[in-house]
């Protein structure tokens, strides 16, 4: 039994005939949502996050009241007509968590979003260059490592005082791409010296093809991982910030509503709702996050895909 | 026991060491299992040193972690016995697993020296074992310790260090001391010399050999490499497909094998210092030579189909006085200098093979050719080129022209690009073809490395190929832009054996049709002598030997050529 040889070039058989075009992108897409739909963990935390998404969208149809409608008894606790109480202003706690919903889940989504794109901007390329480029970076990014985030995005906030939601997006973007940034630069590094890459600049190709084609989609995982850690992170900034009351106060969001909550001394009257909701929400959509980021492992690593299909 | 020369001995009942008995393995369960070990029965008396061989896949290290009771899920024991000493080990639980270890089955992995943890001394690792135990007394650890690395041919001195300043060698030699210090009757060694250097496989081997004498216990070497096992093993079980195709002593193996699978398997082992090397799909070289003269006479009133004929302006890549220097490793130690005062021409249409051990520098002079590296000194030319001081930007004008197949299929194909992707890429980038044309294309390269149905195999990504078709990727990405010289770094030392001639035969038959020269670097010389007409050997960074292929693996004049020659596992050594 010897292995048959090949061909000769000679050989070639007649043009081949049937050339169909090349896979599409959208099957790429797909293929992706089903793998992270294969797995357990992640379809509970797609669940929850559409559900929070769903009663964030819908809540003018779903809240019993207004947002900022006040005029009900003060400070009351739960009843038929209001389920989770009311706040020191008379307002409906239950309406104010869905309509806080929008708020949490926008900033969390957009200011995530931003910071893992300048992230892997700046990361990628950050990775892939060497000498003074890289020093300069190097420089930049060490000076927001070491800053200390909360004092950062107070003394920022405080500076852009009456900006609104946009304001506290900025706040979060501005503090928090540097340490994903540097996450992925060290991973672009290691990617860097496999054979793939040096296999693409014999195949001819540019240093921004390799990097964002040949060691980006390596690093989905990593990167998707990223967006869902910085999401949960703006979402707890953002509440934070709130609670401080360095955001606006008049809007309504979850962690406007821990700072009216904590100024009328909720707790001291036994209003545990007041707080308790809010909290468990961010705990919550945090937690549907991380859940989702189990599915994602498998995006970059075929073999693990295959793994789940059992 | 008086030895009557009537009865024939049935080996004793209480000789018999290790029983399986119709051991099936699979790897998951019912119809989609994958049936990696299938009824598979031997024995094993005391004493003896068995080896298993076989290629990738055909279950030799499934089986192996069967024995040892090691085996993971979805790995499971689907039906058989395996009696050790008496005891079914299939049917012991993790606790007396454990204690069997001691003085029962230990097992030498091929990735052993990876198995050391970096952050703890060699001798916390011997410590831990001990501890664990109990079956040395306290006072006498470092005797114990001290006694079992001088075994392995290490000085003392190795106890107090740490696994990341040992080599890799001394690593597995380490790892094997450590499978020793439970005094096992039966050590299962996985490939021990596999990731190792040529040289110092070599002397690990013989390491391994001597042990087994000296300490008597039972060995079971489970090894790819068919040379090897042949070398050192008494008795030779070969593995195919999940069944032992053939189980008979070593020179009976060598001399009279039975099955075809083991004749095939030997086939492709030859001395690289015969006259006449023939390898199947490779008459002799001479001989080939001299066809092909003829073949090209006769065919000069035909046409040429090929579509690609010899070009006409072809260079010659020529490397003079070349040294590349890497700044020291850590502080105080000299700079590292990896090639070292190199010159060499390589013609059109020629093949050259670099040869040398790991550190021999020749993948380094694979990078300055390749501009990946800048030389420290020296000028590298190809045609109006100047490889040695090429920008950045100008890389493709060198690599429309120079090529490189990769040591290891298994990375050098992005694992989430399909083949289809990582072929479009050159193809657009050199000849400008785009949309359907460059498809074509794409599918006539596969044609030509031999991958057909093509478009099945263009829609594949790699994870779906086995490492000979990955490699015949590799290859088709390097012809993608019609280049003049080809790079070949090791390109079949990751592959099975019955693989290695076919990889070794697409390139050499694309060389001759063509016209590409080819830079084939290796460690295995018999491969070199196959494919190359002259060679070149390196040890330290500095050319030793050079001259004809044949001639100088016939009559090799350097000690570095000789040794490297006798390294090679060569069954037939003791047998011609």
């Amino acid at each position: 039994m010897t292995t048959s040889l090949p061909p000769t070039t000679a050989a070639i058989r007649a043009p081949i005939t049937s050339i169909d075009a090349a896979a599409s992108p959208w099957k790429v897409v797909l293929r992706v949502a089903s793998t992270v739909w294969s797995n357990g963990k992640a379809r509970i935390g797609l669940v929850m996050l559409a559900v929070f998404i769903l009663l964030a969208i819908f809540a003018p149809l779903i809240a019993p009241y207004g947002a900022r409608e006040t005029g009900f008894e003060r400070s009351a606790d739960g009843s038929a007509a209001h389920w989770l109480g009311t706040t020191a202003a008379g307002e409906d706690v239950l309406s104010q968590l869905l309509y806080g919903a929008q708020i949490s889940i926008f900033v969390g989504l957009v200011a995530g979003l931003l910071s893992t794109v300048i992230a892997v901007l700046i990361g990628l390329s950050w990775g892939y260059v060497r000498g003074f480029g890289a020093d300069v970076i190097n420089f930049v990014v060490n000076l927001f490592l070491v800053i200390p985030g909360l004092p950062l995005m107070i003394v920022i906030a405080a500076y852009l005082s009456g900006g609104g939601i946009g304001m506290i997006i900025v706040v979060v973007v501005i503090t928090g791409w540097a340490w994903g940034a540097r996450v992925l630069r060290s991973q672009t590094q290691s990617l860097r010296s496999r054979d793939f890459v040096t296999a693409a600049v014999f195949s001819g190709e540019r240093p921004f093809r390799i990097v964002f084609r040949e060691i980006l989609p390596n690093m989905t995982s990593l990167i998707v991982g990223n967006f869902f850690g910085a999401a949960t992170a703006a979402i707890l900034a953002e509440a934070g910030l709130e609670f401080l009351g360095l955001g606006d106060s008049t809007v309504v969001s979850w962690g406007t509503m821990l700072f009216w909550a904590q100024n009328s001394n909720a707790l001291l009257t036994g209003q545990w709702a007041l707080l308790f909701a809010p909290g468990l929400c961010i705990a919550l959509l945090a937690t549907s996050l991380t859940l989702i980021n189990f599915g994602v492992d498998g995006i970059s690593n075929p073999r693990l895909r295959e793994g789940t299909k059992k | 026991m008086t030895p009557s020369p009537f009865v024939q001995t049935p080996p004793a009942a209480n000789s018999t060491l290790l029983e399986v008995h119709d051991l099936s393995v699979h790897y998951g369960y019912g119809e989609a299992a994958t049936k990696a070990v299938q009824n598979v029965s031997f024995r094993l008396a005391h004493g003896e040193f068995v080896g298993l061989v076989g290629e990738s896949g055909s279950g030799k290290s499934t089986l192996g972690f069967a024995l040892t009771g090691l085996s993971k899920p979805p790995a499971h024991i689907e039906k058989g016995r395996i009696l050790f000493g008496g005891k079914d080990i299939a049917s012991l639980d993790a606790e007396q697993l454990r204690e069997q270890r001691h003085g029962g089955i230990a097992m030498v992995l091929q990735s052993g020296m990876n198995a050391l943890n970096p952050v703890r001394s060699i001798r916390n690792h011997f410590v831990d074992i001990f501890r664990a135990h109990g079956h040395v007394e306290r006072s006498r650890w470092t005797a114990r310790a001290t006694e079992l690395i001088g075994k392995v041919e290490l000085t003392p001195t190795v106890l107090d260090r740490f696994p990341g300043e040992l080599s890799g060698g001394m690593r597995q030699r380490v790892s094997i001391a450590l499978a020793l210090s439970l005094e096992p009757e039966l050590m299962v060694f996985d490939e021990p010399t596999t990731a190792l250097d040529v040289l110092v496989q070599h002397a690990v081997m013989n390491t391994i050999i001597e042990l087994q004498k000296s300490e008597n216990f039972t060995a079971i070497l489970i090894s790819h490499d068919l040379g090897i096992v042949l070398e050192s093993a008494q008795r030779v079980m070969v593995m195919h497909e999940g069944r032992i195709v053939e189980d008979a002593p070593a020179r009976q193996i060598l001399t009279n094998p039975q099955a075809d699978y083991t004749r095939m398997l030997l086939s492709h082992y030859a001395d690289p210092r015969a006259e006449v090397v023939e390898l199947p799909g490779f008459a002799d070289r001479q001989q080939r030579r001299a066809e092909g003269a003829a073949r090209t006479e006769a065919a000069t009133h035909t046409p040429t189909v090929s579509p690609r004929t010899r070009r006409t302006d072809q260079h010659a890549m020529i490397v003079e006085n070349v040294s590349k220097v890497y700044p020291a490793p850590r502080r105080g130690e000299a700079p590292v200098r990896a090639v070292d005062n190199v010159s060499f021409t390589l013609e059109p249409g020629a093949a050259l093979a670099l040869v040398g051990a790991s550190g021999s520098g020749k993948s380094t002079i694979a990078k300055l050719i390749t501009a990946v590296e800048k030389p420290t000194s020296g000028s590298i030319r190809f045609g109006d080129l100047d490889v040695g001081t090429l920008n950045r930007r100008h890389f493709r004008k060198l690599h429309r022209d120079v090529q490189m197949v990769f040591q290891d299929p298994y990375s050098a194909l992005n694992p989430l690009h399909t083949v289809e992707y990582a072929l479009t890429r050159p193809v657009v980038n050199f000849t400008g073809l785009t949309g359907t044309e460059a498809r074509r294309r794409v599918l006539e390269l596969l044609d030509i490395v031999g991958l057909s149905p093509v478009e099945e195999f263009a829609a594949k990504l790699p994870h779906q190929l086995s490492g000979g078709q990955r490699q015949r990727v590799v290859i088709a990405r390097a012809l993608a832009s019609d280049p003049q010289v080809i790079i070949a770094d090791e390109p079949v030392s990751m592959l099975d054996v019955s693989l290695r001639a076919g990889v070794l035969a697409l390139l050499e038959d694309l060389r001759e049709q063509w016209g590409v020269s080819l830079l084939y670097i290796t460690h295995d010389l018999l491969s070199a002598r196959v494919v190359t007409d002259n060679i070149m050997v390196l040890n330290g960074g500095a050319v030793v030997e050079t001259g004809n292929t044949a001639a100088v693996l016939q009559n090799p004049q350097d000690d570095y050529t000789i040794r490297l020659l006798d390294a090679i596992p060569n069954p037939r050594k003791d047998v011609a």
